[in-house]
């Protein structure tokens, strides 16, 4: 080997300024920045210049009706979660370590497991012959099937199963901060435990609460493949929406003004989680 | 005392109930799609009138479910390895540089993260329309390690961030160049944040479902495409035998990535 190849690998090093990030910023400002902003541009200027494609949107009782909508879903998932997810992370933090592991274990192979698997299931699950319906029937609680699927419940159902891991994984994190000294404190002072939970423990986990809500109601605003299969034609969501303008209707001057509405409504609610946890843990948490 | 396990009383059993019932809440589509993949009923009857594999037969007899699956392991793979080497310098940026607009730009490579995926699948579409690029593999590949990206560099930017640099400054001192150093002290030492960002691209890139439907062709479709397809034209239970393959792919991997873990950090 030559001196001079030898100094080459010598001098060869990764770097640690800007130049590390130049890989990054190409793949993101090429494929991520410019086609977004690609898109933006689309929806002032198709099919003409001006902002009728937005005027449409908005005054339109039919778009109403899917914002309105989406809003009401997230709205209804988020606070499910945020009920079923807190007894949950409750109990991980401070359960023994050995049923924690297991319970643990439940909640990465729902997470981890094919999206569409999953949203499979509840579809064939909630369906009018379905399981739970045959079930209930069977236990003589009702006569006729419930309607579980194609509407608002279906939804519901589904999402909240996909959303749950989102909540729980974080809070278990927040409560196993809070020192239970000041609980046994509490107690010693004379607190039911009604009062030490209101007035502390609820209290001490609202950041990680408000937190993993907003998350979850962040991701609720535009997601597609479960409002898709799971929702009705009553009840849709803005994500289908605008897969439909631009899939089926071939209109992508609407569904671009849509998108970017939603991208506007997401990132102004995602920044308003940066200040509530601070930018560091907001994402780290994933 | 509501934060001590062993003191709750009546409490615990309450909440210990409920924690039982939300575990067979997340449990129960897993397992019972596993079931119905091996039920002998076309209309999804459950519990199913008796066992068989034909679901599997036809499963594997269909030469378009086979495709699909290699197409997208073929795509996570090539996602998964850009994915991970475009993270690791951008931490080592993120991490140790000191430029301003540091945390900008960390937020903007994070952005794909929590953009709602449709409108970036609508905006790719429309570029790679442009390019020449849509349906193609180098298109998928481009477009998923885009959202890809936010998952690896955020395990390999908190590994990074709790590894000492001062042991990577020992051995230059010790006449390591800084090339060596790094990949003989530093990158086996963030081995678990890498090999975790390597598991969450691929995943992003195998579950992706909102992107592939619109930059599928014909000639050119993801196993979730292949799904989502069936899903819309009828429940038939090879989905389900599909399914649990998936069941056992993910069942799979969380016992390596456990196994791993273990052996790594011993």
């Amino acid at each position: 080997m030559s001196v001079q190849a030898q100094q080459g690998i010598a001098t060869l090093r990764i770097p640690e300024g800007l130049g590390g990030l130049l890989p990054a910023l190409i793949l993101i400002g090429l494929f991520f920045v410019v086609p977004v902003l690609a898109l933006l541009l689309r929806s002032v200027t198709d099919p003409a210049p001006g902002l009728q494609n937005y005027a449409a949107l908005l005054g339109d009782g039919t778009y109403a009706r899917v914002f309105f909508n989406t809003f009401l879903v997230a709205a209804v998932v988020t606070i499910v979660t945020v009920l079923v997810a807190f007894p949950v992370a409750w109990m991980l933090a401070i359960m023994p370590p050995a049923l924690a592991s297991i319970l643990f274990g439940i909640i990465i192979l729902s997470m981890w497991t094919n999206l569409l698997t999953r949203t499979y299931a509840w579809m064939v699950l909630l369906q009018r012959t379905g399981v739970i319906n045959r079930a209930l029937i069977g236990a003589g609680i009702i006569d006729q099937p419930l309607p579980l699927i194609n509407n608002l419940t279906g939804v519901t159902i589904g999402m909240v199963y996909i959303m749950l891991p989102f909540m729980i994984l974080p809070l278990v994190g927040t409560l196993r901060a809070i020192d239970p000294m000041t609980l046994r404190a509490a107690a010693l002072c004379g607190a039911s435990p009604l009062a030490a939970f209101r007035r502390i423990l609820l209290p001490l986990s609202l950041p990680g609460i408000a937190a993993g809500g907003l998350m979850v109601f962040v991701m609720s605003l535009g997601y597609f493949v479960t409002p898709a299969l799971l929702g009705g034609t009553s009840n849709m969501m803005l994500a289908e929406m605008i897969a439909q303008m631009i899939q089926s209707m071939l209109n992508w001057g609407l569904g671009s003004a849509a998108a970017f509405i939603l991208l506007v409504v997401t990132m102004a609610l995602y920044a308003l989680q940066l200040r509530l946890v601070g930018s560091k843990r907001a994402v780290g948490g994933a | 005392m509501l934060l001590d396990y062993d003191r709750l009383g009546w409490l615990k059993v309450a909440l210990l109930g409920f924690t039982a019932l939300v575990a067979a809440f997340l449990l129960l589509p897993v397992v019972f799609i596993v079931l119905l993949s091996f039920g002998s009923s076309r209309w999804l009857a459950f519990p199913p009138p008796g066992w068989t594999l034909k679901w599997y037969q036809e499963l594997f007899a269909d030469p378009s479910w086979i495709e699909a699956a290699l197409t997208s392991a073929r795509i996570a793979t090539m996602t998964a390895i850009l994915a991970v080497a475009i993270a690791l310098l951008a931490s080592f940026a993120l991490v140790r540089g000191q430029f301003r607009g540091r945390e900008i730009l960390r937020g903007l490579l994070l952005t794909p993260m929590v953009l709602p995926v449709v409108v970036f699948a609508i905006a790719i579409y429309a570029f790679f329309l442009q390019l020449g690029l849509g349906g193609t593999t180098i298109g998928f590949v481009i477009a998923h390690t885009v959202l890809a990206l936010p998952f690896a560099i955020i395990p390999i930017a908190t590994a990074l961030e709790g590894f000492d640099k001062s042991i990577e400054d020992a051995a230059i001192v010790c006449g390591a160049s800084p090339l060596q150093a790094k990949l003989r002290i530093t990158l086996p030492s963030i081995r678990i944040g890498i090999f975790s960002a390597a598991i969450f691209s691929f995943l992003a890139s195998w579950d992706e479902v909102v992107v592939a439907i619109f930059m599928a062709s014909p000639t050119l479709q993801t196993l979730p495409v292949k799904i989502w397809s069936s899903l819309r034209s009828d429940l038939t239970p090879v989905i389900a035998a599909a399914s649990s393959l998936l069941v056992a792919l993910t069942l799979g991997l969380m016992i390596v990535t456990a196994l791993l873990r273990r052996k790594l950090q011993t």
